[in-house]
């Protein structure tokens, strides 16, 4: 068989099987339940099952999908799958345990900031095209988060890329787990600790979750950008919401875990996968359970004042420690 | 003909097409834009022609107007001269001024003396065209000037418009400030010089080094492009002028004029006064474009006006380039000259969908717009291409420049050990988050959400007017696609000859006149880009796309509902929910869409709103103390 | 096998839309005393949804007074298929005390197929449970049947 078609396949794997598209959706959706489980047993309740967030995505795919009359068609339908897309291959540039990224030369933190954004302006678009007030609303204040948590999501890194690059620039994330491979996790070195914080309180209002939920508050503005979608892409969007809590949790054992090594092969693959979920279960339970748990509902503005001053505050601490060398 | 005529031919035919229009085009609308499509056209193809020697085959092109060729070591004719970085920009004029003439055919039908509108018209794409490729000081000031006459004069030319003759007067006052300081600084270059050539003032400055007169001067020029280009303390006519001109213009304004500004400040800063290498030249420079992006975009966010906005992004995405620009490393130059190419592109396609809104509903006012995609879905789509391209979305042409810029940005700050300039990379990355946000409060606002009952009869504008519109969106994509041709194509050779002021004295001085004034070469180092793969990126996302479409899609086949109902109800059920309530119009307008980030800053945007007087006394003490204060900074740390 | 995962997770994940037609208050919050630690609901996969568009099961409490009447037919019809019908308390099934007056248009039962009926003033909870338990077993056989 020729090369080509070899790497083809090859490529092919990684992209729909692992680590892309199927391994993010089952590990999400997987995460989202625990998460829901957890949650319920800090209330003393019961909870559904671990897997309930698979009943809820098939049940939605077997609903019936209403295209109210405002919305853009089109607009309407692709938004959802544009962000699952951009997810799925997110974690293509994730290195894992000592494995290089199975596409990680073509990018960097700037590359992954980028497109961590597009989930969320999937959601926006999706939400101004359905044409509702609501929605408007909506996305008014899932814009509102994204400039919140952008500026400490940017410290944490710039903080990161200097730890590792020292006097040159070092963006790649194949460098910064080459690193931490060498000198041990960043998570382990103190300057480092206000920024793994920072990145920490960031991920709740990425994924969404209370008491960042603003965007979809469902009890006072009827889930904002959701509020007229039903069916398969509503299914799509909660897929969107999952994978996220596991892409960005993923994101943080990249940047403050990487240097834990497993070995290679295909034996590596596979501890690496499990390890990288049990820690993104670990953490998903630390900064989204445990918070959503004790807190109500912030208001946007509160919102965006907490990570301007305290998030970023934290990220920026370790910037300037770790310019100085520390 | 050999392709040495070429540049002048260009830039003597838009004049001519200026007075034939003017003679013969007052009555037939088909003549005059006959005559200004011909010469349009004849520029376009001329300069498109210089790619293969300039480019390709890195000649620089030096013209004597008249055979004036310099005697005894003195220039004594007007020369033109295209390198690189010239005819970088010159492709950037003449791709803008042909696709807005294209649209200017249906966009201004329904406007008066049109034979004074193409006058001006050409009037102002030759002067930006001379101005890039003239190889002397004093004839850019002349094309500065008339570019900037007719600017004001096209800016005012809507004027039963309400505030267009304002605007016009503010350009005039601010501009002939910014020419005044140009002038006073050519005055002072010749005193210190003897010379008007480019070429010969970088050699001679080179050998005498700055001192106090040229630091005056080389801090009154800098002041005179910063009013062309608009940055910050003097971008208050801007935003004005951009507004209440025909879109066709705004578009020139921002693809060409302030780009005309830029690519003054590099000339200057970089081949003529060759002070790129000092740090506080930097410094000035990088300060003012960053504080020139980040008010550029928090003033976008409070506006309520569609092309105001823009105008306002306009001024931010200048802001990017000078910053760029401004770092004096190669990586920057690269970052610099690829986003002001792609601000060309995208923000001329923007300010054709704002000019399709306008043309299709009479009015740019956000509060009165909204659920235009379903009336004009093309426009929609090159809006929301040029959206994603501005706020540097993946694959699109912004993503790759801002994304060198972020590069280059913290690359010197970590080079130099300065976390200054780090905070300077941060800051680039949330004005594009900015970015993105006034794009969302456009798109919900006039785009999608729900129709005015004035605008249901809305229909999709002409062909001719989506054209360019197209031209542009495609530009868009295969900027962000093909960035590594791109690089290697066009933006290298343009890179080169901004560090190459030994080729650039040489070219018009005779060779070895460049080495006999001790000029070097501008310290070269291999530009380290970091490798994105955008092509392989694109087939991912495309596979991915795929796939999940395909999963979504084996659950939506149709099946017929089950009908339970016992009385036959009204179908309501595609109607908007309005928690029961008998949906109506009710649309979430953009004026005031980020009131959360908004109050937030209250205080931010009071001063700053405070600061926006509208009062063109107040711009003017702006403009003059600025220079004041440039001057000052150049005379403590440079001289 | 897709069509049988949906069907099933169809009774798995039923999520509730809640009108309340004029309702004394007292049926919705025994609905709400569903969701509480004790006795919670969520462990069938039982959720409050915040729009029409999101339900399964919309649950209508209260007489149908003349006031509300258009506002819940116009939302029930917002409710994608397959979809169920319940009804909270003895109100909306016959009105109850309120039956004769001059605003009550009621029962439901004139404006759409009822699936679910849990009677009483106000119901236990235990009884509402059992009733959403019973819709969500007909969301399955609907499903089924849209076949």
């Amino acid at each position: 068989m020729p090369d080509f078609i070899l790497t083809f396949l090859k490529t092919a794997l990684h992209v729909l099987i692992f680590p892309g598209l199927l391994f993010v959706a089952i590990g999400g959706l997987l995460l989202a339940g625990i998460d829901r489980k957890v949650l319920a047993r800090m209330q003393r309740r019961i909870g559904p099952p671990i897997v309930q967030p698979f009943f809820d995505f098939f049940k939605l795919m077997g609903k019936e999908t209403i295209i109210p009359n405002a919305a853009r068609p089109a607009i309407y339908k692709a938004a959802p799958l544009i962000g699952t897309a951009s997810l799925a291959i997110m974690m293509l540039f994730f290195p894992l345990f000592g494995h290089q990224a199975a596409w990680g030369s073509t990018a960097d933190l700037i590359v992954i900031l980028y497109l961590m954004t597009i989930p969320a302006v999937a959601i926006i678009v999706g939400g101004s095209a359905s044409g509702s007030p609501f929605a408007g609303i909506g996305i008014s204040r899932e814009m509102v988060t994204m400039m919140a948590y952008e500026l400490p999501l940017v410290l944490v890194f710039l903080a990161a890329a200097k730890k590792v690059g020292g006097t040159s620039l070092v963006f790649s994330l194949d460098s910064i787990t080459a690193w931490q491979q060498a000198n041990g996790c960043l998570l382990f070195h103190w300057a480092m600790i206000p920024a793994a914080l920072a990145l920490l309180l960031v991920i709740p209002a990425e994924v969404g979750t209370q008491p960042f939920d603003v965007a979809e508050a469902e009890t006072e503005i009827c889930e904002g950008p959701l509020i007229e979608y039903s069916g398969a892409p509503l299914a799509m969007y909660k897929l969107n919401t999952a994978m996220k809590m596991f892409v960005m949790t993923a994101l943080f054992t990249v940047l403050f875990l990487g240097g834990i090594n497993l070995g290679g092969g295909v034996l590596g693959w596979v501890l690496g996968g499990l390890l990288l979920f049990a820690i993104c279960a670990v953490l998903t339970i630390l900064c989204m359970t445990l918070i959503h748990a004790v807190t109500a509902r912030l208001k946007v503005e509160h919102l965006f004042k907490f990570y301007w001053t305290v998030v970023a505050g934290l990220a920026l601490v370790s910037l300037v420690l770790v310019w100085f060398g520390l | 003909m050999s392709y040495i005529h070429y540049p002048v031919i260009s830039v003597m035919g838009l004049f001519l097409g200026a007075f034939l229009v003017e003679i013969f085009g007052s009555k037939n609308k088909k003549v005059r834009f006959g005559i200004t499509l011909v010469f349009v056209t004849l520029a376009t193809v001329l300069t498109y022609l210089l790619i293969k020697p300039v480019f390709f085959d890195q000649e620089i092109i030096s013209y004597w107007m008249g055979g004036w060729k310099p005697e005894a070591g003195y220039a004594i004719g007007i020369g033109y001269e295209i390198d690189g970085l010239s005819l970088f920009f010159g492709l950037l004029i003449v791709t803008t001024f042909f696709l807005s003439t294209i649209y200017s055919w249906r966009y201004m039908e329904k406007d008066h003396h049109l034979g004074h509108y193409y006058t001006l018209f050409l009037m102002l794409c030759g002067a930006v065209l001379g101005l890039v490729f003239t190889g002397d000081i004093f004839n850019l000031f002349i094309m500065i000037e008339i570019m900037t006459f007719a600017a004001v004069a096209l800016t005012a030319f809507r004027n039963n418009r309400e505030g267009a003759l304002e605007a016009g007067f503010k350009y005039l006052v601010i501009g002939s400030l910014g020419s005044s300081f140009t002038l006073a600084g050519v005055a002072i270059l010749y005193l210190s010089c003897h010379t008007l050539n480019m070429a010969q003032l970088a050699a001679l400055l080179s050998e005498k080094g700055l001192d106090g007169l040229t630091g005056f001067a080389f801090a009154l020029m800098i002041a005179g492009m910063g009013v062309k280009s608009f940055i910050v303390p003097f971008h208050t006519p801007a935003a004005d002028a951009y507004t209440t001109a025909p879109t066709s213009i705004s578009m020139v304004f921002s693809g060409m004029v302030n780009k005309a500004g830029v690519y003054g400040m590099i000339r200057l800063v970089y081949v003529v006064f060759r002070a790129m290498g000092l740090s506080s030249v930097q410094l000035l420079l990088v300060l003012f474009g960053t504080v020139t992006m980040f008010v550029g975009v928090t003033m976008a966010l409070a506006q309520h006006d569609f092309k105001r906005l823009l105008a306002f992004h306009s001024i931010s995405q200048i802001g990017y380039v000078l910053t760029s620009i401004g770092l004096g490393t190669y990586f920057g130059l690269f970052g610099g000259l690829f986003h002001a190419m792609n601000h060309t592109l995208f923000k001329g396609l923007l300010f054709l969908t704002a000019g399709a809104v306008l043309y299709a509903t009479g009015t740019t006012d956000l509060d009165r717009l909204g659920g235009l995609a379903k009336r004009m879905p093309r426009t929609t789509a090159y809006f929301l291409v040029g959206a994603a391209a501005i706020s540097g979305i993946p694959p699109f042409n912004g993503f790759a420049s801002k994304w060198m810029i972020y590069q280059a940005t913290y690359e010197k700050a970590v080079s130099t050990g300065n976390i200054a300039f780090a905070f300077v990379t941060v800051i680039a990355l949330l004005v594009s988050v900015m970015t993105l946000a006034s794009f969302i409060k456009v798109t919900q606002a006039v785009f999608f959400g729900q129709c005015p009952l004035a605008l249901t009869q809305t229909k999709e504008v002409p062909f001719s007017m989506r054209l360019p519109m197209a031209i542009l969106s495609l530009l868009c994509l295969a900027g962000g696609i093909g960035y590594n041709y791109v690089m290697s194509y066009v933006l290298s050779p343009a890179v080169h000859s901004v560090s190459n002021a030994v080729g650039y004295v040489d070219a018009m001085m005779g060779s070895g006149y460049a080495t006999a004034h001790k000029v070097t070469m501008l310290q070269s180092e291999p530009a380290a880009l970091s490798v994105w793969n955008p092509v392989m990126w694109l087939l991912l996302f495309v596979v991915v796309l795929t796939a999940v479409t395909l999963v979504a899609l084996t659950s939506e086949k149709r099946r017929g509902p089950v009908t339970t109902g016992q009385e036959q109800i009204p179908d309501g059920k595609y109607a908007t929910f309005f928690g029961g309530e008998k949906s109506e119009h009710s649309h979430v307008a953009g004026s005031d869409l980020f009131w959360g980030f908004k109050k937030d800053w209250k205080g931010y945007f009071r001063v700053a709103g405070n600061l926006h007087s509208g009062n063109v006394n107040d711009y003017a003490v702006w403009t003059v103390a600025a220079t004041a204060l440039i001057t000052l900074f150049v005379m403590i740390f440079i001289v | 096998m897709f069509q049988k995962l949906i069907a099933k997770s169809m009774m798995k994940s039923p999520w509730l839309y809640h009108i309340n037609t004029g309702s004394c208050n007292g049926c919705d919050i025994e609905l709400v005393a569903c969701l509480t630690p004790r006795y919670d609901v969520e462990r069938y996969g039982f959720k409050l949804a915040g729009t029409p568009r999101h339900a399964d099961i919309v649950v209508v409490s209260g007489p149908i007074t003349t006031q509300s009447r258009d506002r819940l037919v116009r939302t029930l019809e917002q409710v994608p298929e397959p979809r169920c019908v319940v009804t909270i308390g003895s109100c909306p099934q016959s009105g109850n005390v309120f039956k004769g007056s001059y605003s009550i248009e009621g029962p439901l039962e004139k404006y759409c197929h009822v699936d679910v009926a849990i009677a009483g003033c106000t119901p236990k909870p235990e009884a509402i449970i059992e009733g959403l338990y019973k819709a969500a077993q007909i969301l399955q056989k609907k499903r089924e049947a849209m076949k």
